[in-house]
């Protein structure tokens, strides 16, 4: 259907289309006009990425001046791969519709070398790293050139015939996702990796994850040369602050420490052996290096790159200082740094200090000054450059040491040290670890929001929407939450605050080991087993909590009487252990035995498998999932928030645990059609503060009268509301109401009712 | 006493949400919005009927009755059981109404096993005796659909190609405790015709609808027991033959009851009760084969000797209204036609907002006459007092 979206002729690829799907553009269209950032909430499985997909392109065609390229990050393959079918059947659309004068759009797809790599021996390897490993061992520029002295050495043909004629010979247009970039270069014999890599600097529609942008080690390599005119769509972006504060946080071991040891004397001999038959390459470093990294600067000044959190701009503007120079000189001077950080390991009790008093008592103690360190991981790349070095893999734990000191002596604020001597859970066993922990999401994410004219913020769970600008420092044009329009009322969300006994149920720390809490969640489990079809996913607080309940539910009988209706799987930390038993869960709930998942809110299970239909008719949260509290790294960064943006620690810690919550119960519910019950069993969701952190789609229909339930009360209500969701439901009863035609936006008073369906933050 | 406390005390049962079924109108009355309810209702499903098709006339039924621990449940008063069990014979009685040549038989299950309690067979006593006996055994364990599905097959796999064959399985549990893959079940029942509809007391389970989906049967869940009656009667009319169904003519022989007006005739054993140990079939009356003289105590039932098949003339012509079933009457409001209608059929002034016309004769009827009409009677009284219109509708069914 052909949609006016505000002036802008939008093709939208299906004959109906949800009302929130409407709204959502126009805010979206908003902000693309404004060139300015926005953040949307909306409920998962109402089409988001057709919307984000249909609306850009079509901007991007009336407007081919102004948005000339999109980048869409979302965080797993299979979210990628859903992305470029969506876009496969607009561009589909636009063929039918358009014939010859369709947009000419090239859109692909960018992984990592393991799920791109075509030369039958790499592609064998399953690890990720030992691909890459692989792959710099056949690519790598000065492999190449031995090749060319000695054809004996191998090289990867594909990424010679690349290298040879890909580069010239750009993509045809078209949507290519991971397998069709594959089929081309197995067609071409081009390496797809390497091809898809040099294609994204003239694609106009980009897939990729958060970490080609977002980690400066990696956007350095792949996302540098993007143009200013992009529009980026942060998908799924509802932890996009942890993401960030991963991407920039070190964490140091005394075995990461042993191993830089051998990495040093492993380089020295190379020098070593260098200077014996080459030393005319070292010279010419040291000239380059005497030079600085003006090269560098240049290009960022013309803005052709993006800026590298890593490599602040002042460094750029030196040379590199005297005294680490030389290849020598530089080794020595990581030598003495290495030996200043075993000392520091060395402690007894838990030190925390801010990255200035570490660089001074560095300077006190072995006379290393500031400047020096912040150009190690650039000195280190120039060097491992010079020295022609194959296995970069085995070099990894220099070149982190590196990073940290970059990092370290760059930011003054928004980075703690925490060096703790032992684990929490094993006081006894020294086991000495180095946090160099960032607490601002917003240095890793600044130039982004810096660089592109439109950053769109997106997810199904974004509540409280003003937290985000907050925590990520930028201003928004737009924020708006939708809900979900529903012909039936399809989502039965439910406080369950006590036991049949009347004792409330909650996780709070005093009250868990209760043997009535306890007992009455085991109560409430046994009931839905009884009553709920097929699949039930519960989530306990953390691993801890979830194996000391399992332990009293079997004492108490409990487990055997859910055994009596469900197959019982347990998720644990090993991942492969819990993808089996995800499975078998999955089986379960397909041959009507039905199944029940214990799982671990901010586990593997809760964040990207969906349990739509059947695999999951009931969500069931045990308590609040709120984050492990006495961590340092917690405190640290809670007390910079306070600091810096005024969130207040309970405020930022319930704000955490409520979109986790969300997150775990909206994995049941995966679209229109699909319908399921989330209980949220702990009396304290019922308070005002956790209600309203609930994202606006499920708060709609938590009802007061179904905010203080009792585990009867509770099976009651769901009783009622599974029959009336079993009821047939077609597509015609949708017609209307949650689905529209051409005809029916254009009424009057649809336009009024669309604007109830959402809110501005 | 130890009865009571089994059930448990009235204030230790559920809580009921009663005002929450009942829902106000826009001028804020109730009755409005439920009469409006009820006779859409009853309307849709006259209108759901379609001419001209085929229908699997014969029919062969199984009935899987659930008996796992899920039927002792009390949300059906008295209990799940006791409820299905009532409803259920009303069913039988029912079936047998409107399809007079058809079969039915019964299987129960629980604890994981299917027993068979009633084999198939035409008469409606014997079942509804075992469902009454049926009420006094205790419910529990898990139910497993494949094994009573298995069961169920492996008798239905042996009636001819040209019957239809049937089961409806009414499940109150949400579980299913199977030995083996399912699935594989499911496609055995697919290709060998048997339609399966289920109707499930609790909740849509998602194996139950792969079932009806894959074998063309109906799923639906209950809402309370007026809606459980309701889909039960669904099944009561005959479904569409499947394209696979065979299509012959089928020899039939008409046998007389012979009563034993003969002195000389001796008491003998009939066919259907050889097996049994006690005196039941013993006696000189009966129906004999008119092709092999071998005796019957019911009809219809296949010959066992000859394998014609029996029946009596009333049978089939009691089926054939399902062929041609009566048209619709046209639908109009009351003010159109003037004031103070009176409805043909039971001669009251018609209340209600619409009144309805048959098209042949243009008699006008009331709601709950045209109900009667369609559901009960399949021919129109004011078309029948004529010569002239019964001979028209009957040409019009025919075409």
């Amino acid at each position: 259907m052909k949609l006016n979206i505000d002036g802008l002729l939008v093709y939208f690829p299906y004959d109906y289309i949800y009302p929130e799907q409407y709204m959502y553009m126009l805010e979206l269209k908003k902000s693309l006009d404004a060139k300015g950032h926005c953040a949307l909430e909306m409920p998962s499985g109402t089409g988001k990425t057709i919307s984000l997909l249909s609306l850009i392109v079509a901007y991007m065609k009336a407007n081919p001046l102004e948005v000339t390229k999109l980048i869409y990050c979302s965080r797993t393959v299979p979210e990628l791969e859903k992305v470029v079918a969506e876009l496969k059947n607009l561009m589909d659309y636009y063929e039918q519709q358009l014939g010859k004068g369709k947009p000419k759009i090239l859109g692909l797809a960018l992984s990592s070398r393991k799920n791109l790599c075509i030369n039958p021996e790499v592609s064998q390897e399953r690890d990720g790293k030992n691909v890459d490993a692989l792959c710099h061992k056949l690519t790598a520029s000065f492999v190449r050139a031995n090749h060319k002295r000695d054809a004996t050495v191998p090289v990867c043909s594909f990424y010679e015939s690349y290298d040879a004629h890909g580069k010239e010979m750009p993509l045809p247009e078209g949507v290519y996702g991971l397998d069709e970039l594959q089929e081309y270069g197995r067609k071409k014999g081009f390496c797809p990796y390497f091809l898809a890599r040099h294609a994204i600097t003239h694609a106009n529609i980009v897939v990729y994850s958060y970490y080609y942008l977002l980690d400066p080690k990696i956007a350095e390599v792949v996302s540098k040369e993007l143009s200013k005119n992009a529009v980026v769509v942060f998908d799924e972006a509802h932890n996009i602050d942890n993401v960030c504060i991963e991407s920039m946080s070190i964490k140091i071991t005394r075995r990461t420490l042993d191993k830089c040891q051998q990495n040093i004397d492993g380089l020295s001999k190379q020098i070593q052996r260098l200077k014996d038959c080459d030393a005319e390459r070292l010279k010419t470093e040291y000239q380059k290096l005497v030079q600085g990294l003006r090269d560098a600067n240049i290009a960022r000044e013309t803005d052709v790159i993006l800026a590298n959190p890593v490599l602040p701009d002042d460094v750029l503007k030196e040379a590199v200082p005297g005294n680490i120079r030389t290849a020598e000189h530089f080794l020595g001077f990581m030598k003495r740094f290495l030996e200043y950080m075993k000392i520091r390991l060395r402690v007894q009790h838990v030190v925390s200090e801010s990255p200035p008093s570490f660089l001074k008592d560095c300077y006190q103690k072995v006379c290393i000054e500031r400047k020096p360190l912040r150009f190690c991981a650039e000195r280190l790349n120039s060097m491992m450059r010079t020295l022609e070095l194959v296995e970069i893999h085995d070099f990894s734990a220099l070149s982190l040491l590196c990073h940290f000191a970059t990092l370290v002596s760059t930011y003054a604020k928004g980075f703690v040290l925490i060096i703790e001597p032992f684990d929490d859970r094993t006081p006894t066993i020294s086991n000495p670890i180095l946090h160099f922990s960032c607490m601002d999401a917003s240095i890793a994410i600044k130039p982004v929001f810096d660089r592109f004219q439109t950053v769109v913020i997106t997810s199904g769970t974004l509540s409280p929407l003003e937290m985000y600008p907050r925590i990520l420092d930028f201003r928004p044009v737009t924020m708006a939450t939708f809900t979900m329009t529903l012909a039936r009322t399809c989502i039965c969300p439910m406080v369950v605050s006590k036991g049949n006994d009347q004792v409330a149920m909650t996780s709070k720390y005093e009250t868990r080991e209760d043997v009535a809490v306890i007992r009455n969640y085991g109560n409430l489990l046994v009931e839905f087993c009884s009553i709920v079809p097929d699949g039930i996913v519960c989530f306990f607080t953390s691993y801890i909590y979830m194996e000391s309940t399992v332990a009293a539910w079997y004492e108490q009988g409990i487990l055997d009487q859910v055994q009596k209706h469900k197959l019982l799987f347990i998720e644990t930390q090993d991942a492969a252990e819990t993808s089996l038993a995800l499975l078998n869960y999955q089986k379960a709930c397909e041959n009507g035995r039905g199944a029940v998942l214990l799982s671990v809110a901010r586990g593997k299970v809760s964040e990207g498998i969906d349990f739509d239909h059947h695999f999951g008719r009931a969500v069931i949260m045990f308590g609040i999932p709120y984050v492990y509290t006495q961590s340092k790294i917690l405190k640290a960064r809670l007390e910079y928030l306070r600091d810096q943006y005024q969130i207040r620690e309970n405020d930022f810690l319930t704000f955490d645990a409520m979109r986790h919550a969300a997150q775990c119960v909206g994995r049941a519910l995966r679209g229109k059609t699909d319908y399921g019950i989330m209980v949220f069993a702990d009396k304290r969701f019922a308070r005002a503060d956790k209600r309203s952190k609930i994202p606006r789609w499920i708060q709609e229909y938590l009802k007061d009268g179904l905010c203080n339930l009792s585990v009867d009360e509770a099976v009651q209500v769901s009783k009622r509301f599974l029959r009336q969701m079993a009821q047939p439901f077609s597509r015609e009863d949708q017609l209307g109401l949650s689905l529209l035609t051409v005809e029916q936006l254009d009424q009057e008073d649809t336009k009024k009712k669309l604007q109830s369906r959402m809110q501005y933050v | 006493m130890a009865e009571e406390e089994e059930k448990g005390y009235r204030w230790e049962t559920e809580y009921e949400r009663t005002w929450e079924a009942i829902q106000e109108d826009e001028k804020g009355s109730l009755q409005a919005s439920v009469d409006d309810i009820i006779s859409k209702a009853k309307k849709r499903k006259l209108l759901e009927k379609i001419k001209n098709v085929r229908l699997g006339m014969m029919r062969h039924l199984f009935l899987i009755i659930d008996m796992s621990e899920a039927m002792s449940d009390q949300d059906l008063k008295p209990t799940r059981l006791l409820s299905t069990l009532k409803l259920l014979e009303y069913f039988v009685e029912e079936y047998f109404d409107q399809n007079p040549i058809s079969q039915l038989g019964i299987i129960i299950t629980k604890n994981k096993r299917a027993e068979k309690v009633s084999e198939l067979g035409g008469n409606p006593r014997r079942h509804i005796t075992t469902l009454q006996s049926l009420a006094d055994k205790v419910c529990h364990g898990e139910p497993s659909l494949q094994n009573s599905l298995e069961l169920a097959h492996q008798t239905l796999r042996h009636m001819p190609g040209h019957a239809s064959r049937e089961v409806l399985v009414v499940m109150g549990s949400l579980t299913t405790c199977d030995p083996d893959n399912i699935i594989s079940t499911i496609s055995m029942l697919r290709d060998g015709n048997v339609r399966c509809s289920v109707i499930g007391l609790a909740a849509e389970v998602c194996v139950c609808k792969k079932l009806c989906k894959e074998t063309h049967g109906s799923y639906s869940v209950i809402l309370d027991e007026c809606h459980f009656k309701d889909l039960l009667t669904q099944h009561v009319t005959p479904p569409p033959a499947t394209a696979s169904t065979e299509s012959s003519l089928i020899r039939m022989g008409f046998p007389h009851h012979q009563l034993s007006a003969d002195k000389e005739e001796r008491p003998s054993m009939c066919m259907c009760h050889l097996d049994s140990k006690n005196s039941q079939g013993f006696s000189s009356t009966g129906y004999f084969c008119p092709q092999c003289k071998s005796k019957y105590c019911e009809l219809p039932i296949e010959c066992k000797a000859c394998g014609l098949t029996l029946v009596s003339a009333p049978h089939l012509a009691r089926s054939y209204h399902h062929l041609f079933p009566l048209d619709q009457f046209r639908e109009i409001p009351t003010a159109q036609v003037g004031s103070n209608v009176l409805c043909f059929s039971c001669q009251t002034a018609v209340q209600e907002l619409n009144v309805y016309i048959c098209d042949n004769c243009e008699r006008i009827y009331c709601l709950d006459c045209d109900l009667f009409i369609h559901e009960t009677l399949h021919s129109c009284p004011g078309c029948a007092s004529s010569r002239q219109t019964q001979q028209s509708a009957k040409m019009a069914g025919f075409s």
